[in-house]
């Protein structure tokens, strides 16, 4: 039985080898320029996503393509129908065109793509891709910041997705929103701007204060000190393996946003305190929480959100001991 | 004077103004009813903020100097039965389990309660001593001094929040919430709201705190219920309470309509100048015609008497002169005087009820 | 009736009292003096303790027996009066003459009770006159003590004429008021009949600010008026459950008009109590089916209700219109009492049993015994005054000296 073992173990690594390199031999005959890895599907590794009309369009004016990397995608779907929801496995583009047509229910292009709160259905209730996106928001290691900020749908929001390569001609514009293109030229075109996508790297936890000792209202309680880098390197480590996160935090000091929100973003954020006032009332501002109430409502809704279950939200004394009177 | 105290005072000098300032709005149609008071205060309770931690009600214990209670304010589990407020506690929250829709552990969503600062209170208009008084900076405040103690105050309220010291003898009152409104005077906030540690209660003009809620709730549709509680419940309130449940969950009454519980007795007060109008004429025509009635009755009684007696006299002056003829003149004569003496009304006259019941008791 | 046969004790000028009669140790007597010693005691006790030391009232209750039973029973059962008075004088229905006097006795009597005990129940009872110089004119309250005030007044001038033919012997000057009030009668008459209108129908009113708190089986915009229609059917009623007793124990302070009369004073009163709760009724119905409340009819409430409508209206209707129809004056009694306890049964339903009707049981009321010893305390002391004033006073019988005059 022994040699059994050991020839069983053998099997597997030779199983392995001829995968692998079986995979390293057929990559390069499925891409084009050879430098993304193929699909299981077949389909395109990545597309350029025209937005197709039907109408004549002589001045060629439309939102800057959106290159989709379908191979990451796929690889985080299991079943194809999640976006091919008809079944068939067809271009987006050839129901949902931008003024929309009777096989897509006259559901636009724009729609069928950035829609949020789709009506769900018996079964196979369509998503969009911001709808998907969206919901990914709730998982427990995006909730804590993502229950808090809503990311604002501005030019570095959508310049995520729609930033085909500055290669694309006018020529290939046209026929892109004609459906002309050849299926290389997209390639090609996809292939070079996902080539340019790098992730952004985050601030690095230890060019940061270690400790914060909030201190400001410290009256009945002792201060609290807020161990600020263990919480940024906490979150860190909970997506750092999230591709969504990593293309959508494009600025080293995103992970700040959520505490130090409102400000520009900045390695140097200013002070809670400096909006957040221990005054009673504020005529002008009447929602804004005073600093107290700002602290534990972002603590808390965090916490909450992430599910961390200690300390209770009203075990006031976890975080800052009762002064000694 | 250090920064948080000047910060204090900052803030503080803007109630100060703005209470001076208020004015009563014009009687504009829409929601609003008489006396709207465009500039008045008001709290907006987020119960998705509240963490049920009692400070509230404890700072409202201080602040008014009411008696604590026998069990200590981080006593949280107190929370979990149901309490109203009282003539010692203007304010209590509870705690009520919402059961999670998708299975799992029921979520504790905390409320708060106390008196709502109705725009059009149902005290002040049940109240028959002129007790309750909406002010123009949004409180209703309750004079003392002149309470009868007749409690319709709290029949009327539909809130359940007066308390009556059952337990005072010389000088019982009804006590209620009063909005803090000597620490307003002051340029303070209420007690709760400053000792609210999460935000939860936030204190403003009532235009601003109605945007403000609004905000919330488009902004995190998911969080929230889209009713604002209290922006026409009875007419409209001063607090008004937002939440991520049904508002009925949390005990609150979905059903006391938008407008002013007063308007309900306004018909029948209405009505009273009607009767004293019109109940005399209807009354003294009934009079009038029983009158005229009994007059017609007795002239036909009248009438069918005088016929009777003549037909009478007629038959017996025909028997005595019969008699006259058959049994002669002395004979006659003796008939007379004895039909004379018959005819003589009796001495003591029988009650003759008739003339003067009308008048006489 | 010229004979004056019976063996009524008139008070001569020499001998005004005539308290013979409480000193006699009989049952009713006796009872009346513990009753009377015990209500002493819980008013000491009420009037040094406050409220809560005796009551069960709470914040959710504030108003319990007190109001339930002395405020609105009473008001709606001495209604009497001005039925009564408009029957007689304003209808011309003259053969009810001799009961108009016993019953504006007791609705003064109930009146004044009525306020008497409304001193229990106010925190501040001597601030009552308050509502005068703070007159809050939004509330139905305001309304309902500003006619009972005045209704008061007015009964206690049409009242007035007995105790001054009592006293006019010492007194000879009364003779003179005397005449003034008998010349407005009619007035005091019409004037009651406003008050009564306003006041009995107000009754019902307060409670219109409640829709939350009253159950809708009996909350109604209408309810001012089932308010003031069932009272006319408790004035009618109380007239003949009075007489009733009235028969039993003070007989011999009757003349031979009031006991001619007596018995056709009930079967009027009989027949036309069995109109109007038949109108009463009808009225009760089509609001539950306009309001669309028949859902509630199979609640618990729902049979409660429909107990309330079949055995406490419609049963003292069909009993009222059968004793009159045969002249059964057993059967009308029956009927004044089961009207009665109806009238008693609507107005606990109103202010306590349907009242509050969504809180659990838990924080509901139920008046505590010493509540229920001040009603009866009340009511022996109406008996008690009624007493009095039939001892002393020509309420059932004619006194000798104003005898044509009436």
């Amino acid at each position: 039985m022994r040699n059994g073992k050991t020839l069983l173990r053998w099997m597997v690594m030779m199983a392995v080898v001829t995968v692998v390199s079986s995979g390293v031999i057929l990559a390069p005959k499925a891409t084009i320029a050879g430098t993304l890895e193929a699909t299981d599907s077949g389909a395109p590794s990545a597309m350029v996503l025209f937005p197709v009309t039907e109408k004549a369009n002589p001045a060629n004016a439309a939102m800057r393509p959106a290159v989709f990397n379908h191979l990451i995608h796929e690889k985080k779907i299991e079943d194809c129908q999640a976006c091919h929801h008809t079944g068939d496995q067809v271009a987006c583009s050839s129901c949902h065109t931008v003024e929309g047509k009777e096989e897509g229910k006259f559901i636009t292009l724009e729609r069928a793509m950035h829609a949020e709160n789709i009506a769900k259905r018996d079964k196979d209730t369509p998503s969009s891709c911001v709808s998907c996106h969206v919901e990914q928001l709730k998982k427990t290691e995006c909730a804590g910041c993502h229950s808090i900020i809503k990311p604002a749908r501005g030019q570095e929001y959508c310049g995520v997705c729609h930033d085909v390569a500055t290669t694309m001609t006018p020529q290939q514009l046209r026929q892109g929103i004609q459906g002309k293109l050849s299926s290389s030229d997209n390639e090609a075109l996809a292939e070079a701007t996902v080539a340019k996508r790098t992730p952004v790297p985050y601030i690095n936890p230890n060019s940061i204060p270690y400790n914060v000792t909030i201190d400001a209202l410290a009256d009945q309680y002792e201060p609290n000190t807020f161990t600020h880098a263990k919480h940024l390197d906490s979150l860190m480590k909970a997506i750092k393996d999230d591709k969504l996160a990593a293309a959508f935090h494009n600025n080293p000091a995103t992970l700040c946003a959520t505490c130090h929100h409102r400000s520009p973003l900045s390695a140097t954020p200013p002070k809670c305190g400096s909006c957040h006032t221990t005054a009673n009332y504020d005529a002008a501002n009447p929602d804004r929480p005073t600093l107290k109430a700002a602290y534990h409502l972002q603590c808390m809704g965090c916490h909450d959100s992430m599910k961390v279950s200690r300390p209770r939200n009203t075990d006031c004394t976890t975080c800052h001991k009762e002064r000694a009177k | 004077m250090n920064r948080r105290k000047f910060l204090t005072i900052l803030g503080s000098a803007g109630v100060v103004s703005a209470l001076g300032t208020a004015q009563v709005a014009k009687a504009s149609g829409g929601t609003t009813t008489y006396p709207y008071y465009e500039n008045s205060y008001g709290v907006l309770h987020d119960t998705t903020r509240c963490i049920g931690c009692r400070r509230c009600e404890k700072a409202c214990q201080q602040v008014n100097n009411l008696p604590m209670p026998a069990k200590p304010f981080n006593d949280l589990e107190v929370t979990a039965t149901k309490r109203r407020t009282t003539a010692d506690a203007w304010t209590v929250v509870n705690r009520y389990m919402i059961k999670n829709p998708e299975g799992g552990k029921d979520k504790p969503v905390f409320r708060k309660l106390q008196c709502y600062h109705c725009n059009d209170p149902a005290c002040a208009s049940a109240c028959f001593a002129k007790c309750f008084k909406k002010e123009p900076s949004g409180v209703v405040s309750y004079d003392g001094s002149q309470c009868v103690g007749c409690r319709y105050c709290m029949v009327a309220c539909p809130f359940y929040v007066p308390g009556f010291q059952y337990e005072e003898a010389w000088d019982p009152l009804v006590l209620k919430c009063t909005f803090c409104s000597p620490r307003l005077q002051k340029g303070q906030l209420p007690g709760c709201v400053e000792a609210c540690p999460m935000g939860a209660l936030t204190f403003g003009k009532r235009s601003d705190l109605i945007k403000i809620a609004r905000k919330r709730m488009d902004k995190e549709p998911a969080k929230y219920v889209d009713y604002l509680y209290g922006e026409y419940d009875a007419g409209g309130t001063a607090w008004m309470t937002l939440s991520g449940v049904p508002h009925a969950e949390l005990g609150m009454d979905m059903n006391l309509g938008n407008r002013p519980m007063g308007e309900l007795t306004a018909g029948a007060l209405g009505a009273v100048p009607m009767i004293i109008a019109f109940w005399p004429v209807l009354f003294g025509g009934v009079y009038g015609i029983t009158k005229c009635k009994e007059r017609l009755v007795k002239k036909e009684q009248e009438k069918a008497i005088a016929a009777a007696q003549a037909q009478t006299k007629q038959a017996l002056e025909a028997a005595v002169e019969n008699i006259e003829k058959t049994q002669g003149v002395e004979a006659a004569i003796q008939v007379r005087q004895a039909l004379k003496t018959a005819q003589q009304p009796p001495s003591d006259g029988s009650c003759c009820c008739s003339s003067k019941h009308g008048e006489g008791v | 009736m010229s004979g004056s046969t019976h063996s009524i004790v008139i008070p001569t000028k020499d001998k005004m009292l005539n308290l013979g009669e409480f000193s006699l140790k009989r049952p009713g007597n006796q009872i009346t003096a513990v009753i009377l010693v015990v209500g002493f005691i819980l008013t000491v006790i009420r009037f040094t303790q406050g409220i809560g030391s005796i009551t069960n009232l709470d914040d959710n209750a504030p108003w319990g027996m007190w109001i339930g039973f002395d405020l609105l029973c009473g008001v709606s059962l001495a209604a009497g009066g001005y039925f009564t008075t408009v029957a007689c004088y304003i209808f011309g229905m003259k053969h009810f003459h001799s009961a108009v006097r016993p019953a504006i006795t007791t609705a003064f009597l109930g009146y004044a009770f009525v306020v008497f005990a409304l001193l229990y129940d106010l925190g501040h009872p001597l601030r009552l006159p308050y509502m005068f110089f703070f007159p809050g004119t939004t509330s139905v309250l305001f309304e309902v003590g500003l006619c009972v005030a005045t209704y008061l007044t007015v009964l206690f001038v049409e009242f007035s004429v007995a105790p001054m033919e009592w006293l006019a012997q010492k007194f000879p000057f009364l003779l003179k008021w005397r005449k003034y009030v008998i010349k407005v009668t009619i007035l005091l008459t019409i004037f009651g009949v406003c008050l009564s209108t306003l006041h009995q129908s107000s009754l019902g009113a307060l409670y219109l600010i409640a829709p939350s708190k009253l159950h809708p089986l009996w909350y109604s915009p209408f309810i001012p008026m089932f308010f003031f229609v069932s009272s006319m059917v408790a004035g009618s009623s109380m007239v003949i459950f009075e007489g009733m007793f009235a028969h039993k124990g003070v007989h011999h302070y009757m003349d031979a008009t009031h006991l001619r009369e007596a018995d056709d004073v009930a079967f009027s009163f009989a027949k036309a109590a069995s109109f109007i709760l038949f109108g009463y009724f009808m009225l009760k119905f089509i609001d539950m089916i306009v309001q669309a409340n028949y859902y509630y009819l199979f609640s618990g409430y729902g049979m409660w209700w429909c107990i309330e409508m079949l055995f406490f209206v419609l049963m003292p209707a069909l009993i009222y219109a059968k004793g009159a129809r045969e002249r059964n004056i057993t059967l009308c009694r029956i009927g004044s009492i089961n009207a009665v306890a109806g009238i008693i049964l609507n107005r606990f339903n109103v202010s306590m049993i349907a009242f509050n009707y969504q809180l659990p049981a838990s924080e509901r009321y139920f008046p505590s015994i010493w509540e229920i010893c001040i009603s009866i305390f009340v009511v022996t002391l109406i008996v008690t005054v009624y007493r009095f004033i039939v001892y002393h006073m020509p309420v059932l019988y004619e006194h000798p000296n104003f005898r044509d005059e009436h």
